[in-house]
């Protein structure tokens, strides 16, 4: 099945049911009619609020904090600072260690040394935010500054300054190699070998509600409650176990509307230990909701990193090797789940090459942290990779979309494991590849004349292919990552006395929709109406303990816990609904709201009725106990590898270097669509997320000053809607064997091209000028520089 | 506080009488004063959108306003949009178009179109883009947005001008 999402909103055949279908979703009247519940929108009556003092400066001692008269102003209720931290708490944990790099001692205050600009350093307990604040003003905090380094290349230099001296050498944290073959034999004897630099931007996810907690304990009770903007409640919860010392049975963890997370939101930040600790100090409410100002220093940043990519071929353009050594700037901290690791897994993207090697050098410098962002490395390698193999293209003369399909995985050749191990499932690559030609009108362009167009502007067309890894490979994949939380989901359903059921999920809502997915999955299963589904995400109390959502793993996983437990559910519902209509099991069937005899439609029995026996134990067979709930775990067994190619049409002003995105196109297979609708609202959303790390969005820092220039929505160019050019999206349905019904993952995929195809679109458009664009983001001061060999 | 200034603001049709500090700003003084959560703060400078509301008739961005600024005021929220559990139209636009994800902009964009809705226009995609530039989305992708609202725009036109048939 190929083409647009609309085009196959009709259930598929066989089916009658939910399953591929744009069901409404379940998330959207109360976001629509402001009675969401967010973290802000908590208010526990004699709450307090939190404000935080940070580091001005991106490397300094601290040698003194005078709290002046901080504590004696009006509201002020309790103070921390750096000891009191370090007496009461561990270092902070993280979920996705670096493999084989030493733990760094990250406090929620920084002790002796800060080590970037927006580090904690103090925080304040008051009646509001306001007086918090003015007490923050009060402190004084002596610091001394000390050399800094804010260029990952230039902190790997000897004689840089040490960001963690006498933990890491030379601020390499580790090198993690991976590789199969000899790829530097096969580059010696090759025909020829494109290398290159690129330079991928730093920027940030930007999700539009801020991070936040709100802290309550009760010491008698001995239960600490928070209410977290958070992708994982449960792993919350670990972590903050961890850090404070308490036993995981103390800890409710609660998101219940996320407004946004990106991978921003996955574990916990200093300022959540920061929260209970004031709150256990003082058995008041603690709310903290981080400003804007605030989360461009203290969220975790994404994807900075340099790629020395290279590839060797034959003159035919047969591929023969990859190699990529690239450095990720991992700032002054390990975060959560630290700097992205999906370069090396898909370094060789929908290429066969049996030779290749992938290294990833983690360096600090002296930022804030990088964190986990849609695509996790994925969009930084595919830059690197799409952008030469057009240079390979060029310089063998070579059309790039011929030499593309020559050297692309085909159908048959999966399953497939690339040179660093993964193993690509299925798919039709070349497929996705010729219909964005042909969507892009590619062989007109080819066979044009190469002239401006009447307007004076030059055209070009760009091509970029990946593939992408979505959800993990099971827990003992993950085990080998020493990460520290499994590859399943979970979830219970529980049958009320309404007919309905209840799905409890510990996956927060962010806007992903897993409510109306969830809910689409149990009326297919059961065949129970998916209005009597209700989904209750994101409680720690109230869920099985599960993973959470990122890695575009939440349905891959879910659906097999879904399945399992509506199986287990349905199962017995027959049995009960059997007994009441005096026939057996296997005679009778969930119809919506009732369950009906299969020779006998006109003879039913509500499943509220059914549901209600069970409750009660009374009208139910002696031998059945009573009840209804049923909880499942479902792990993968394999990663699912979604794919496709992007192709973007540019024009170029030649004096200026100013150019429009005039169309862009992708071409994706997600597998089986369980939501049409909201597969393209994740692709498109993603999409314009890549476009804007691509065309305008970086955080820079002032190399002299190690200071954030742009830290403020003002001057951080996220896209509004006039900056989107226009969009088409056209998807393959290639089911993917290794996972429930033939899901592969889609929340990440739309960043993962934009940058390549428009930059090749460019260097296409161009290509009289010689000009090769290496670093992102591609503004049109960059292009006009490349015109002229800068 | 002795400095604290006394408001009168009609909210959504009721009368709301408050005593505030004068740095309160708006959006703060209609989440955590006023109760009415559904409008969001997503930046505190102005260029987020998500706590447009309407004053007086006119889209404005609570979070630059002083509640005090408010006094004598008329104030539309998002919570002012549904009938009982009927979803407004335009509310329902955006249910159709998929035009929200995590919903934490939506309130923005609703009550800006709301302002613009009030002007009786049928507006092309573009001027529909720059109309809604000031308020951001980072789930969408726009599109759906702009759907939404070119097609609820149409039919509040279409709806006009039947009446004025009639």
């Amino acid at each position: 099945m190929t083409g647009t999402l609309e085009q196959r909103s009709a259930p598929a055949e066989g089916r009658t049911s939910l399953l591929g279908t744009s069901a409404a979703r379940k998330e959207d009247d109360r976001l629509l009619r402001g009675d969401g519940r967010f973290t802000d929108d908590i208010e526990p009556a004699h709450a307090l609020e939190m404000a935080v003092g940070r580091s001005p400066y991106p490397h300094a001692r601290i040698l003194g904090i005078d709290l002046g008269l901080a504590a004696e102003l009006e509201g002020v209720r309790h103070i921390l600072v750096g000891a009191d931290v370090r007496s009461a708490t561990r270092p902070l944990t993280v979920l996705r260690p670096v493999p084989g790099a030493p733990a760094l001692p990250y406090y929620a205050l920084a002790g002796d040394v800060v080590r970037y600009e927006g580090e904690p350093v103090v925080s304040v307990v008051a009646t509001s935010r306001a007086v918090a604040e003015d007490a923050l003003e009060l402190i004084e905090i002596d610091y001394e500054p000390i050399p800094h380094v804010s260029d990952a290349m230039a902190a790997l230099e000897p004689g840089a300054p040490q960001v963690h001296p006498g933990l890491v050498e030379r601020n390499l944290m580790v090198s993690n190699p991976e590789g199969t073959g000899d790829p530097e034999a096969r580059v010696a004897a090759a025909d020829v070998v494109v290398e290159g630099r690129f330079r991928i931007n730093r920027v940030t996810g930007l999700p539009m509600e801020t991070r936040g907690i709100v802290a309550e304990w009760r010491p008698g009770a001995r239960e600490l409650t928070v209410h977290s903007s958070t992708q994982v409640p449960h792993l919350v919860r670990k972590q903050l176990a961890e850090v404070l010392s308490l036993p995981e049975s103390d800890i409710r963890a609660v998101a219940s509307d996320v407004g946004g997370g990106f991978g921003l939101k996955l574990g916990i930040y200093p300022e959540d230990v920061l929260a209970c600790l004031h709150a256990m100090a003082l058995r008041r409410p603690v709310k903290w909701v981080e400003d804007r100002m605030e989360h461009f220093r203290a969220t975790t940043h994404a994807r900075e990193a340099t790629h020395d990519y290279r590839i060797a071929a034959r003159s035919d353009g047969q591929i023969v090797a990859i190699t990529d050594t690239y450095a990720t700037d991992l700032g002054g901290w390990n975060s959560s789940f630290g700097s992205a690791q999906l370069s090396s897994v898909v370094f060789t993207g929908p290429y066969k090459v049996d030779d290749g090697y992938v290294e990833r050098r983690v360096v600090l410098t002296n930022k804030t942290p990088i964190g986990a962002y849609r695509g996790y490395g994925q969009p930084e390698v595919n830059f690197a990779c799409e952008r030469l193999i057009d240079r390979l293209a060029r310089r063998l003369g070579i059309d790039p979309l011929e030499l593309r399909a020559k050297n692309m995985l085909r159908p048959e050749d999966l399953p497939w494991r690339n040179p660093a191990g993964a193993v690509y499932d299925s798919g039709d690559y070349e497929l996705c590849l010729r219909m964005a030609a042909e969507a892009i009108d590619y062989d007109a362009h080819r066979a044009a004349p190469r002239v401006p167009r009447a307007d004076g502007r030059l055209v070009g067309i760009g091509l970029s292919s990946f593939v992408e890894r979505t959800g993990y490979a099971s827990s003992r994949f993950l085990a080998r990552r020493g990460s520290q939380f499994g590859a399943h989901e979970s979830v219970t359903l529980r049958a009320n006395r309404s007919g309905g059921i209840d799905v409890y999920t510990g996956v927060s809502t962010m806007g992903q929709s897993s409510e109306t997915a969830f809910a689409q999955v149990v009326g297919e299963v059961f065949g129970i109406a998916y209005d009597a589904v209700k989904v209750h995400a994101g409680d720690t109390g109230a869920s099985p303990l599960n993973t959470g959502a990122f890695a575009s793993r939440t349905m891959i996983a879910a659906a097999g816990a879904l399945t399992a437990a509506s199986e287990a559910l349905q199962a017995k519902t027959l049995r009960l609904a059997a007994w009441i209509l005096e026939c057996g099991a296997e005679d009778v069937e969930v119809a919506g709201t009732v369950v009906r005899r299969r020779d006998d439609p006109a003879v039913s029995v509500p499943l509220a009725d059914v549901f209600t026996a069970a409750i009660l134990g009374q009208g139910i067979p002696p031998e059945e106990e009573p009840g209804l709930e049923a909880t499942a775990h479902f792990e993968p067994t394999d990663a699912a590898y979604s794919f496709g190619t992007a192709a973007a049409l540019v024009s170029v002003d030649p004096d200026t270097g100013e150019f429009d995105v005039e169309r862009f196109v992708l071409v994706h297979d997600c597998g089986t669509a369980v939501n049409p609708m909201v597969v393209e609202g994740q692709v498109r959303g993603a999409l314009v997320q890549g476009l804007g790390a691509a065309l305008g969005e970086e955080l820079r820092y002032d190399a002299d000053t190690g200071q954030l220039v742009n830290g403020t929505m003002m001057d951080y160019f996220a896209p509004a809607a006039p900056d989107v050019p226009p969009i088409e999206l056209l998807h393959t349905e290639v089911p993917s064997p290794v996972t429930p019904f033939g899901i592969r993952g889609v929340g990440e995929v739309g960043t993962i091209p934009p940058a390549a195809a428009i930059a090749n679109a460019l260097c296409d458009a161009l290509v009289d000028f010689g000009v090769e664009l290496d670093t992102l983001p591609l503004t049109p001061e960059v292009v006009w520089q490349a015109m002229r060999g800068r | 506080m002795t400095d604290d200034v006394d408001v009168t603001v009609t909210v959504n049709g009721e009368t709301v009488t408050a005593r505030v500090p004068p740095r309160l700003h708006a959006a703060d003084f209609l989440r955590h004063r006023v109760g009415l959560t559904g409008t969001h703060v997503g930046c505190e400078q102005g260029v987020c959108g998500m706590c447009t509301v309407l004053v007086d008739g006119d889209a404005v961005k609570s979070c630059l306003l002083f509640a005090a600024q408010l006094d004598g005021c008329t104030v539309r929220t998002v919570e002012s949009l549904a009938t009982g559990d009927r979803l407004h139209p335009l509310q329902q636009a955006f249910k159709d178009a998929h035009a929200l994800q995590c919903g934490f902009c939506t309130p923005g964009f609703l009550m800006t179109v709301t302002a613009l809705t009030d002007r009786g226009e049928r507006l092309s995609e573009p001027e529909i883009r720059e109309e809604i530039a000031g308020v951001l989305c980072r789930c969408t992708g726009y599109d759906p947005i702009v759907k939404a609202i070119a097609r609820h725009l149409d039919a509040t036109a279409a709806d006009d001008a039947a009446r004025a048939a009639r």
